[in-house]
């Protein structure tokens, strides 16, 4: 890859937070721990009575990733504006919206992704049939992303205020509404036994559309933090 | 040879941009690489306003290749929103701003234009080596530097591994000069290069732009200061108060 063509820019933005993920890993642990702890509420609150939990566990498991999602989501852009790389990477020669998605996809892998890995875990502990707890995990792998680009294009537009982690979530958890209906929904059909690729396919449209969509809007979004 | 500076130096808003000393755009073309006749960077009327108050302008002024000049004015003059508005991070409210006789806007502002600001833009987790591997990512290099050799280059030869956030102050503004000669810009705008830095850091700032300048670039320093370290007497433009 020649050094200042896109391809070398978009690896090199990747790398670069991924490595800084990795420097600061106890970070990275932290919503995995959230999530680890608050699924373990829910049985302590509800008592142990496994037909109950396991009608639950897909909408526990599903909100539970959405709200440690939401504690790592403020750190996507805010340190880059903090100590100007973010004025480099716009004074780069390189197309500005898929450098974010570079930088939203290095926060879906570092945070969203060991979120999936422990969903199952969460699930069985919550009594969820197997192979719902399949469905759930797919369901995760295409709603996370979702949650992702929708939660970047937020943050994008808070980034400019101070103290926008409360403003954030009061912005961000509507717009999850349908997300998480759809994902509940694959779920609680797969465990009714019923057809559950639909819900799925929908999840799937929408990302194809925000895939798009979202890295624009940080753009716009970021450009307009950086003029304040 | 006209330094392509305009004759309507006294602006209506009484504000005097004043030529002083010679610049290196009076030198023969024949003396000056990469030189052509259009200025590198052309300013007219250039006018930026913050909630219908005025930030500074209208200023007028040009800088021909191989060309420094001095910005100056005190605290809260202007002086870094003029540089954010050259480097296409906002927008100006008036006037025209030209880069090699073409109007500028900020997709051909990007890569073309360097911006040190106060905010260096370093990783203070990374190590300077491996800052400036994503600068070169990002903005390509010019030929035959590395982000290694930069780094010598600039004195921080021991330091490529360290993280930056364990640097000192000066270390890390060596650091981002090193990115100036890395990244393939004709011109540098530096917001107050010379914070920070020792005696030795000051001189090494004052070489590297003369050497840009020799190469054909050209840079606007700014400075709040009375004295300005910068070597020979550049031209200069005086924001108002």
């Amino acid at each position: 890859m020649k050094p200042g063509s896109v391809s070398a820019a978009a690896a090199a933005v990747l790398r670069r937070d991924l490595v800084l993920a990795w420097r600061s890993r106890g970070d990275m642990a932290m919503p995995v721990l959230y999530a680890l702890i608050v699924a373990t509420l829910f049985p302590f609150a509800l008592g142990p009575d496994s037909a109950l939990l396991a009608r639950i566990a897909g909408g526990v498991v599903l909100v539970t990733v959405l709200l440690s999602m939401l504690l790592a989501l403020d750190a996507l852009f805010r340190p880059d504006l903090e100590d100007g790389s973010l004025e480099q990477l716009m004074l780069a020669p390189q197309p500005l919206a898929l450098m974010l998605s570079m930088k939203i996809l290095a926060h879906w892998l570092t945070t969203a992704l060991p979120l999936i890995v422990i969903a199952p875990l969460l699930a069985s502990m919550l009594h969820l049939p197997g192979h719902a707890i399949a469905v759930l995990v797919l369901a995760l792998v295409v709603a996370t992303p979702l949650l992702s680009l929708l939660g970047s294009v937020l943050v994008a537009l808070t980034a400019g205020t101070r103290r926008s982690g409360m403003l954030l979530a009061l912005m961000l958890l509507p717009l999850c509404v349908p997300v998480v209906i759809f994902a509940a929904g694959a779920v609680s059909a797969a465990q009714a036994n019923l057809p559950w690729v639909a819900p799925i396919a929908w999840l799937g449209a929408a990302l194809a559309l925000i895939l798009v969509l979202a890295p624009l809007a940080c753009a716009a979004a970021l450009r307009i933090a950086v003029d304040a | 040879m006209d330094t392509g500076f305009p004759s309507r130096d006294l602006q209506p808003h009484g504000q005097v941009i004043q030529p002083l000393g010679q610049s290196c755009a009076l030198l023969p073309d024949s003396m000056m690489p990469n030189t052509t006749n259009t200025a590198l960077l052309e300013a007219r009327g250039l006018t930026f306003l913050r909630q219908d108050e005025r930030v500074f302008g209208p200023l007028d002024f040009s800088l021909a290749h191989g060309e420094v000049m001095l910005v100056e004015g005190d605290n809260g003059s202007g002086k870094t929103t003029l540089l954010r508005v050259l480097a296409g991070l906002l927008r100006a409210d008036e006037g025209n701003l030209y880069l090699d006789g073409e109007p500028l806007d900020r997709d051909r502002a990007r890569g073309r234009m360097l911006f040190m600001a106060h905010h260096l833009g370093l990783k203070a987790d990374l190590s300077p080596l491996e800052n400036l591997r994503i600068a070169s990512g990002l903005y390509g290099c010019r030929p035959r530097t590395t982000p290694a050799n930069v780094l010598q280059k600039v004195g921080l030869q021991g330091y490529e591994d360290e993280p930056v956030r364990q640097l000192s102050a000066g270390q890390k503004k060596r650091a981002a000069l090193a990115r100036m000669l890395l990244i393939p810009a004709q011109m540098w705008l530096l917001d107050e290069p010379f914070a920070n830095l020792d005696r030795e850091g000051i001189a090494l700032v004052n070489g590297l732009i003369e050497e840009h300048a020799e190469a054909g670039g050209a840079a606007l320093v700014t400075s709040h200061g009375a004295v300005t370290f910068l070597h020979g007497t550049p031209r200069r433009i005086r924001m108002p108060a």
